[in-house]
């Protein structure tokens, strides 16, 4: 019998655990039997109906949805008035730019375009056999009735999913299929129904996000994001501060800039949206969420927040630290009394929640990532002055009970969980960029493999919110822009996390699934004893790009399990920035690549113990010999920023590398560190991001 | 005057004043610098912008957009506010909030914002078909070619004051030391921190959201020395370059408001600021300095005020010889005025100078537990203008 910290994410669609993922050696389903059943089988599918097609939802799920079932033989058919404006086309040269015109043009060709007078339907539709209406018309309840009303008459059995971003499918009388901006590539789709159905896992083999959520107004996103958007506004009554500046505040705070959002997905739909959500929230929860004038005002004209651009900001607005607190409470409050909100109403289970704010609205870290931090005490601290500056939101919709679970393994683990049979664990990471929440979240699950017991372990990304793994997530490396300290302290706690994948267990297998393993989280997969990756799977350790010296021991821990003749390589890598192929990476970077479900195969073999064939590459613990000096044929740096990381980073190479095991961990971390502080450091990507996010 | 109009207390504050030439704000548009000043030092003084429900904007230099103007500085500060521009030289600040008293007073509105501003630097230069004159067309320069020629006398500004020293026989020796007092006031009121509670530093951006600089001082503001003083090379009679004021660039803002909002708004509603009295005089061609004092008597004569009910004075004095001339018009003792600093010292930005001297005249007067207000100015065309306000005591501060 399994056990885990949680309920696996992946279960929550209907797709059981990871650990039967690797059990089977095959994902649990795929998109030709999912696609069977939504569409029927191949060679007599029917088609998926958008309509509303020609709007900023419904062309941009389109081409996202197009460019996968074409291949599928599902026809995506585009439904909208005759003469509106050609949505669709206008997506063609991002098509071109992604896929290459080729594949452009398949995904653009495989959608046909029908014209709709709003009350009778193309009498072409009955030929292309619909099953599924993705219906994506305007937030208007009673035009949505009918709409739905009318195909049903046509098409008695088709399957019907709103985009809506407000109405509950109780009042809709269908599920809900609510994705997220920008809908071309945002794959995450808050889903409505009584269970998972073969659509929602559709989606998911088609490699999008569905993620549940309960049938209430507005679901998790809307009352976050809209939320958020409300709260900047109502700052923006008290303090005058305009709201390009409130934008810069929030994001320095966050990370979303909500008024820029707007106006990215265009002022007059999207200030509708937000001031429908707003308002029938009011309607529902009360003052908390009663749109201001100002939301009046902006929907009502379809006006920009941000002034025009001959009239760029030119005074600006500088806090005191005291304002700078009234600020966090201004906007901190009202969020997490909107958590509160959501997670006394169960709209979602709290990893979902948290990564709907990652995911859709611009947050770094989740709002429950960032309520966990600050702790319950500072949470209804925040929220009781904001009520002091607006009694009236105190009056409902407030729920401080929530925030007394937060010692549970929902609030813990956010991020990572961890499965086992009772002989081997899996340790699943739900966040594709590696921060500090999820390494302290690791250290829990590896704590909890531990005291079950559990000595074998694989360790990958879940299969559900995180497909790929991409690297550290730069933001947490801020601070040590400006401390050495804090440099050598992320350096030196992720390095001794990653060490107990080695260290804890008798066996590791560290399993590259996705598309992508980069940076810090490849790092940290190189630390388990066996690594095992799809095939196709790239690889690498592009921190030279940004340019940062690889801080989890990236500099010397690959060497001391390769063979010499194999450095060049991994110096190459590290040098040149660039990834490889898994497949080409065998013998010194991974121990086996192959097909996906070969790969899952093997990774179970190597995990339970079975005959799987691979001998273990030991780990040297003494200083390493004989070091290349340099790459040759490497690429010219083309920039000082790079010449002076690849310096650095060799310079670690040698220094680490010539140091033994237990010494190195300091070593590399130093290293790290000092290029933190460097000038190249901080006008290359993570320097400049700090800037612009944080020096406001 | 305007029972029903008062000027919440607290609800104000000025740019600093650097002289022309001197700041970034030389490379702004004054008007959305003014808006968004608004808008910011609102929020300093805890007053939402929402609140308000009409706009008085007052300059005198013409600006970028001004065809726009008071609902367009309104959008600049974030708010879509009906309103409407005034400009009546450097009389523009106490003007404005005089129309907004009258504007409360009519019952149209309840809270009325007063936003004054100019830039003389890089003043605009206007291109006038003139086909009565021989060249058919004439370039002014909106500052200094008005300053130096007003049409209906055919005089420059400066000439003013030297006729006028000429009428009173005033001595120069007395215009230097005033002056050189004027300038120590000046420095006294900055150093106690009065001008801090009135002046607002303001950051601005170049078009790239970089910082353009800090206006956080009076540039062009310098201690003087007798010796400075009486080295100055005499311009005109009694009119030096320490004797004189200097253009410069900002913006003031005050509200009117109805008594109702003022305890909505104010930090201390219990100190209310009246309305008294106005009196404006258009004195003999080119004499502009003695107007002011004109105007001050004719107000007195109106209100049957006296000097000596007056808690505060101050004036707007671009000529030493200003206040030298009142002294000897209405026998008020010029050592007792402008007690916090005057335009004379901190420069001449035209549209706010008045705002910013009655902001610091009613503060004083709040400081000084209330009493009357005198503030008076003159004005391009031989025009002087003069006010009474009355300041509440208030409770004691704690």
């Amino acid at each position: 019998m399994n056990r885990a910290m949680r309920e696996p994410s992946l279960g929550t669609i209907g797709l059981g655990g990871v650990l039967d993922i690797f059990k089977l050696g095959r994902l649990p389903a795929t998109a030709e039997e999912l696609a069977d059943e939504v569409f029927g089988p191949a060679g007599e599918r029917g088609s998926l109906v958008i309509s509303g097609s020609s709007g900023i939802v419904g062309a941009g799920k389109a081409v996202q949805l197009s460019s996968r079932l074409h291949r599928l033989g599902v026809r995506v058919v585009g439904l909208d008035f005759h003469g509106a404006p050609d949505g669709i086309r206008a997506q063609y040269p991002a098509l071109v730019t992604a896929f290459g015109q080729q594949e452009a043009d398949r995904i653009i060709g495989n959608i046909l375009r029908l014209g709709y007078d709003g009350s009778h339907l193309s009498p072409e539709l009955a030929g292309l056999r619909p099953r599924l209406l993705l219906e994506a018309i305007p937030e208007k309840l009673e035009l949505k009735k009918a709409h739905y009303e009318i195909f049903r008459k046509e098409f008695p059995d088709l399957e019907v999913r709103s985009v809506t971003s407000g109405f509950p499918g109780s009042e809709l009388g269908v599920g809900i299929a609510h994705p997220s901006f920008p809908h071309q590539i945002n794959k995450v789709w808050e889903v409505v129904e009584p269970k998972p159905s073969a659509i929602t896992r559709l989606l998911w083999a088609l490699g999008m996000i569905p993620v549940p959520v309960s049938d209430h107004w507005s679901f998790v996103l809307d009352v976050l994001f809209c939320g958020l958007t409300h709260a900047s506004v109502r700052y923006h009554r008290t303090s005058n501060m305009p709201y390009w500046k409130i934008d810069k505040w929030v994001r320095r705070l966050l990370g979303p800039n909500p008024f820029r959002a707007h106006e990215a997905i265009g002022a007059r739909g999207s200030n509708f949206l937000t001031w429908s959500c707003l308002h029938h929230l009011g309607l529902k929860y009360g003052p908390l969420f009663e749109p201001t004038p100002e939301f009046v005002e902006h929907k009502d004209a379809g006006s920009d927040w941000y002034p025009p651009g001959h009239f760029r900001p030119l005074v600006d607005w500088k806090l005191s630290p005291a304002e700078e607190s009234d600020l966090g409470d201004q906007i901190l409050g009202p969020l997490f009394q909107m958590t509160s909100l959501v997670l006394h109403e169960n709209r979602a289970r709290l990893d979902h929640v948290n990564a709907i704010g990652e995911l859709c609205a611009q947050f770094r870290r989740g709002v429950l990532a960032v309520a966990r931090g600050a702790g319950p005490a500072e949470v209804l601290k925040r929220v009781a002055a904001y009520h002091k500056i607006h009694p009236e939101a105190a009056r409902g919709a407030w729920h401080p009970e929530v925030f007394e679970a937060m010692d549970s393994p929902e609030w813990q683990q956010l991020y990572v969980n961890a499965e086992h049979d009772g002989r081997v664990g899996v340790i699943t990471l739900g966040r594709e960029s590696y921060n500090q929440d999820v390494d302290r979240e690791l250290n829990r699950a590896i704590d909890w493999l531990q005291q079950e017991g559990i000595e074998r372990v694989i360790l990958t990304h879940d299969f559900h919110l995180a497909t790929q793994l991409v690297g550290a997530d730069t933001a947490d490396f801020h601070p040590a822009l400006r401390s050495e300290d804090d440099g050598i302290r992320i350096s030196t706690d992720w390095s001794e996390t990653a060490r107990r994948l080695h260290n804890d267990f008798k066996v590791s297998v560290g399993f590259a699934g996705g598309k992508r393993c980069l940076g810090g989280c490849l790092e940290l997969l190189l630390h388990c004893r066996y690594i095992v990756a799809r095939e196709d799977a790239e690889l690498g350790m592009p921190e030279v790009t940004l340019p940062v010296v690889p801080g989890m021991e990236g500099c010397h821990w690959p060497f001391r399990k390769a063979a010499s003749a194999h450095w060049p390589e991994l110096l190459g890598m590290l040098l040149g920035g660039r990834a490889v192929k898994a497949r080409q990476a065998r013998g010194w970077l991974v121990d086996h690549a192959a097909p996906l479900d070969a790969a899952l195969a093997t990774a179970w073999l190597v995990a339970s113990g079975g005959d799987h064939g691979l001998p273990e590459r030991k780990l040297v613990e003494k200083a390493l010999q004989g070091l290349p000096a340099g790459v040759p044929g490497l690429p010219e740096a083309g920039s000082p920023g790079v010449e002076a990381a690849r310096e650095a980073i060799l310079a670690t190479v040698r220094a680490a590398c010539g140091s033994d095991l237990p010494g190195a961990l300091a070593i590399q971390a130093r290293h790290s560190a000092a290029f933190m502080l460097s000038d190249a450091c901080f006008h290359g990507r993570v320097g400049t991001d700090y800037q612009k996010t944080q020096l406001i | 005057m305007f029972p029903s109009a008062r000027i919440p207390y607290g609800t104000w504050g000025s740019s600093y004043f650097p002289a022309w030439q001197t700041s970034a704000l030389a490379q702004v548009n004054i008007g959305q610098f003014a808006g968004e000043s608004m808008g910011r030092i609102l929020g300093l003084r805890k007053v939402p912008s929402h609140a308000l429900d009409y706009l008085v904007i007052g300059s005198t230099v013409p600006w970028h957009w001004k065809f726009w103007n008071a609902p367009l500085v309104a959008s600049c500060m974030g708010r879509r506010l009906p309103g409407y521009h005034v400009e009546q030289a450097c009389a523009t600040g106490l003007q404005a909030t005089l129309l907004a008293g009258a504007q409360v007073e009519s019952g149209a509105s309840e809270a009325v914002g007063v936003l004054t501003f100019d830039r003389t630097s890089d003043s605009p230069v206007g291109v006038f078909p003139e086909r009565r004159a021989f060249q058919r067309t004439f370039a002014l320069g909106d500052v200094w070619d008005n300053f130096g020629f007003d049409p209906a006398t055919g005089r420059a500004m400066i000439a003013t004051a030297g006729n006028a020293a000429r009428k009173y026989r005033i001595d120069r020796k007395e215009v230097d030391e005033l002056a050189l007092f004027r300038t120590r006031q000046y420095y006294d009121a900055r150093e106690s921190g009065f001008l801090g509670r009135v002046l607002v530093p303001l950051d601005l951006l170049d078009l790239q959201g970089r910082s353009l600089g800090r206006i956080d001082d009076d540039l062009g503001v310098r201690q003087l020395t007798p010796d400075d003083v009486r080295a100055a090379r005499e311009l005109d009679t009694c009119v030096t370059g320490p004797t004189q004021t200097h253009a410069a660039d900002g913006m003031a803002t005050l509200l009117v408001t109805s008594k109702q909002k003022v305890a909505e708004l104010s930090p201390r509603p219990d100190v209310e600021i009246q309305f008294v009295a106005k009196a404006e005089v258009r004195t003999e061609p080119a004499l502009m300095p003695e107007a002011p004092a004109l105007a001050v008597q004719k107000l007195l004569a109106q209100s049957g005020l006296a000097m000596a009910d007056m808690a505060v004075v101050k004036n707007h004095n671009p000529f030493a010889v200003n206040d030298v001339i009142f002294t000897r018009v209405t026998g008020y003792d010029w050592r007792l005025m402008n007690t916090t600093g005057c335009s004379l010292v901190w420069g001449h930005p035209q549209g706010p100078t008045l705002t910013r001297t009655l902001i610091e005249a009613l503060e004083e007067a709040v400081d000084l537990g209330g009493g009357h207000v005198l503030l008076f100015g003159c004005a391009a065309g031989d025009v002087g203008i003069a006010a009474v306000f009355k300041v509440s005591p208030g409770r004691a501060r704690s």
